[in-house]
């Protein structure tokens, strides 16, 4: 593994010239603008991928060479420090260098960086002994290990301080019974922060764990889980007798709660920045007004009156997360923009899905072979999960209620009453 | 180009907000309905001092040189305190069409708009009430020196008291600008509005004296660039109004008491806030990337498609934010003394304004290309 370069934290042009250097070296650019073919290249509208294991291997890999080759560049961890393999610039070269490389034709990293690089790696960085520090980061951030978020359970979702999961000291060790789900690239992942519950007698929140735990480790169970668009993304983790040696603890005993807000707080800052992610070519206005060609409906007032609306929400969005960026870069706080824009990205995907499902009609009913047709399914399955993945639509308006307009509290019991003695689901009333 | 700083703009915001916080509370906004100009003179001569009136006029024209982003300020603030006030018809209307025909006679006009002195009005629309560039039934003979000006337009914003007209008439070359100020040959009807805060007149010409603006027959490029400046500006303001709506709802669910909670404690309530919120902020970037690309800042949308991306989003924040501000206040939101009304009343006249949202939809899809 070839050293990653300590940059120093220099004039932003120059960095710009260094990261296009690399990039010019190592990708193909896109083209500027990709015209629409109708009926050229594969025929799917994908969200979720539903991967066979080898091209799901396959695309693993290639995200691991390419994040091998920004690490030695230089850019694997641009706001990392230099001690555990960063870069030690700012988040807005950070920014930088992502809106360059979405000129270039380079693998996804998601595997790598949605959760373990975007999340994790900053929360063993706050909280982590230096061990742990040591262990995982430049690993990392080198593209040898992939982390897993273990934090969602079957009776904590939105309610995610109200883990189940026990974890028990002994000795040196603490040892793990319970189970995860939701856990995104579990499969793939050799390391996951788990929330545990290790006081039951104090409030939720303050009788919490967090533990890094080896993915193969005895005891540690992954199974596919299948979400309705037919694919598994996502795992179940079933956890039992799990030991993990106490230097592997991020935070305080009992203090899991404040290491899991700053893997949240990561998270809200990742989600939103994407753009429309995967499904941005099949909604944009082009390949829209394509579709409505295909089916002769380009002159049909009503549904040239849906497409305007769906266009203008998201030029406007596309909008709002440009100059959010540009506020950044200007030196400027960040705002409540995100949660605007994660929103509205969800909204924006699943009405021009809609859209395009009554423009195809009954061909989305059942595979008649004709190209853009049936294939707009995968897309339209995969729509209820956006807004509930990374926060509820339903959490994020309560955290823009309360956070940013100022809006009281729902009065509750769950701050004060001990874990043990609070109510679950199908306890009764 | 716009050439000032973010700083220098809230400077200006605080004035302004500073300045409607006196002469446009809501006695004085009452005041202004009930007269019959139907707007404060010592607000808009106030308005003049500040400068708000002359940001975005040519300083060849007599005024400051700003662009949209600058005027944009001023309408967001006067959307805000929804002040009566004829900034829309004089300035962006009938303003952007006279720099835009220019001569002589444009800038005379544009000097006394400037100043405060001149109020003027863009009477386009005939009696189908759409907005047009072109096909006018209203009709100019070039008289001697000087034209004559038959024909009827409705839907004149502030022409009742316009003290210039700006009138788009066809002649033998194609449709063409006029002015006419007057008195002999018009007749002016005051209408009921929708919106109370904005008077409207139907104005009959018959055989009226009239100047032309610019060249013969060139009319339709400058009424497609009022249509654009319309959108802007209309965007602005709607903002404004939106965020007022906001503002009042949230402050109202966190007074409110039922049940024996702040109603704003209660998801049902909070969610609304967070919705109207949401559309807000989209309405904001839009209205901001529109006003920047039409000063031409590189690096911005096209401001053709901004436009129209503004006129669209923001006139459907301003309408949702005024609907559910009603619908917060409850049963006190539905009364005269309320203000809420009135916000409703703007959000439901603006998206129609210009059209309609139909119109700015094809507007969009034409310039994607769809």
């Amino acid at each position: 593994m070839s050293e990653p370069r300590s940059g120093q934290p220099g004039d932003m042009e120059d960095f710009v010239r260094e990261v296009r250097a690399f990039l010019d070296a190592s990708a193909a650019r896109l083209p500027n603008e990709q015209a629409i073919a109708w009926g050229e290249g594969p025929d799917r509208i994908t969200y979720f991928g539903d991967d066979s294991a080898e091209e799901s291997a396959r695309a693993v890999d290639a995200a691991r060479a390419w994040q091998k080759s920004r690490y030695a560049a230089g850019f694997g961890w641009i706001t990392g420090p230099p001690e555990f393999g960063g870069r030690g610039l700012t988040p807005v070269h950070d920014l930088v260098y992502d809106g360059i490389e979405a000129e270039y034709d380079t693998p996804d990293t998601g595997v790598l960086s949605l959760i373990g690089l975007g999340m994790i790696g900053p929360t063993i960085l706050a909280h982590g002994t230096d061990e742990s520090k040591a262990a995982y980061l430049p690993a990392m951030y080198a593209g040898d290990v992939i982390a897993c978020q273990l934090f969602s359970e079957p009776s904590a979702g939105s309610d995610l301080a109200n883990v189940s999961t026990r974890a028990v000291r002994d000795g040196d060790e603490w040892v793990i019974n319970g189970q995860k789900v939701w856990t995104s690239v579990a499969q793939h992942a050799q390391v996951g922060l788990a929330l545990c519950r290790t006081n039951p007698d104090q409030p939720k929140h303050k009788g919490i764990t967090a533990l890094l735990v080896d993915m193969d480790a005895p005891g540690v169970d992954v199974r596919p889980l299948r979400q309705m668009s037919g694919g598994a993304e996502f795992n179940e983790v079933f956890l039992t007798d799990v030991r993990v040696p106490d230097s592997r603890r991020l935070g305080e005993v009992d203090g899991g709660w404040r290491v899991a807000l700053t893997t949240l707080m990561n998270e809200r800052a990742s989600v939103g920045s994407e753009g429309a992610g995967p499904a941005a070519r099949a909604i944009s206005p082009a390949f829209l007004t394509a579709l409505l060609a295909e089916h002769g409906k380009l002159d049909d007032s009503s549904t040239r009156r849906k497409l305007a609306e769906l266009a203008a929400d998201q030029l406007a969005t596309s909008y709002l997360n440009r100059q959010a960026l540009d506020h950044l870069i200007a030196g400027g706080q960040p705002g409540p923009e995100a949660s605007v824009s994660k929103l509205m990205y969800s909204q924006n995907i699943t009405r021009a899905t809609h859209f395009a499902a009554e423009v195809v009609g009954p061909k989305l009913v059942a595979d008649t072979g004709e190209w853009g047709a049936y294939a707009w399914n995968e897309l339209l399955l995969s729509t209820p999960a956006l807004r509930i993945l990374g926060g509820t639509e339903d959490i994020m308006k309560n955290i823009l209620g309360e956070r940013v307009l100022g809006l009281p509290k729902e009065p509750s019991v769950d701050a004060t009453t001990a874990y043990r003695d609070l109510r679950t689901s199908g306890s009764g009333a | 180009m716009s050439g000032t700083s973010l700083e220098e703009r809230e400077d200006l915001r605080r004035s302004l907000r500073d300045l409607l916080g006196r002469l446009a509370d809501e006695p004085a906004r009452q005041a202004a309905l009930d007269s019959d100009l139907g707007h404060d003179p010592v607000l808009w001569s106030r308005l003049a001092e500040l400068g708000a009136l002359s940001l975005a006029i040519p300083e060849d024209f007599g005024g400051a040189g700003y662009g949209a982003v600058e005027q944009s300020v001023v309408l967001e603030e006067l959307g805000r305190a929804l002040a009566p006030s004829p900034f829309l018809g004089t300035v962006v209307l009938a303003g952007t069409a006279l720099v835009a025909a220019g001569g002589e006679a444009a800038a005379d006009t544009l000097g006394g708009i400037a100043e405060g002195t001149t109020l003027a009005a863009l009477a386009l629309v005939e009696h189908d009430a759409q907005w047009r560039t072109s096909g006018f039934a209203t009709t100019a003979e070039a008289v001697g020196d000087g034209w004559r000006l038959t024909g009827a337009k409705t839907l004149v914003i502030d022409g009742s008291v316009a003290d210039a007209l700006v009138v788009a008439a066809e002649t033998a070359a194609g449709p063409s600008l006029f002015l006419v100020t007057g008195p002999d040959g018009i007749r002016r009807t005051p209408l009921t509005t929708l919106d109370l805060t904005r008077r409207m007149a139907a104005i009959t010409f018959d055989s009226a004296t009239a100047t032309l603006l610019g060249e013969a027959g060139a009319a339709a490029k400058v009424l497609d660039r009022v249509l654009d400046a319309a959108m802007v500006a209309l965007a602005a303001e709607q903002v404004g109004a939106a965020r007022a709506c906001l503002d009042a709802s949230v402050c109202y669910a966190k007074d409110r008491v039922q049940f024996g909670r702040q109603i704003g404690s209660f998801q049902a309530v909070k969610h609304r806030c967070a919705d109207m919120f949401t559309r807000v902020q989209l309405a904001t970037a839009a209205a901001q990337e529109a006003a920047h690309a039409a000063d031409g800042e590189p690096g911005r949308a096209p401001a053709e498609v901004a436009a129209a991306v503004a006129h669209l989003v923001c006139s459907e924040s301003a309408m949702v934010t005024a609907t559910e501000n009603i619908h917060v206040h409850g049963g006190i939101g539905f009364t005269w003394e309320h203000p809420a009304h009135l916000y409703f009343r703007r959000a439901k006249s603006s998206q129609l304004l210009l059209g309609g949202p139909g119109v700015g939809a094809e507007r969009l899809l034409t310039r994607l290309g769809s």
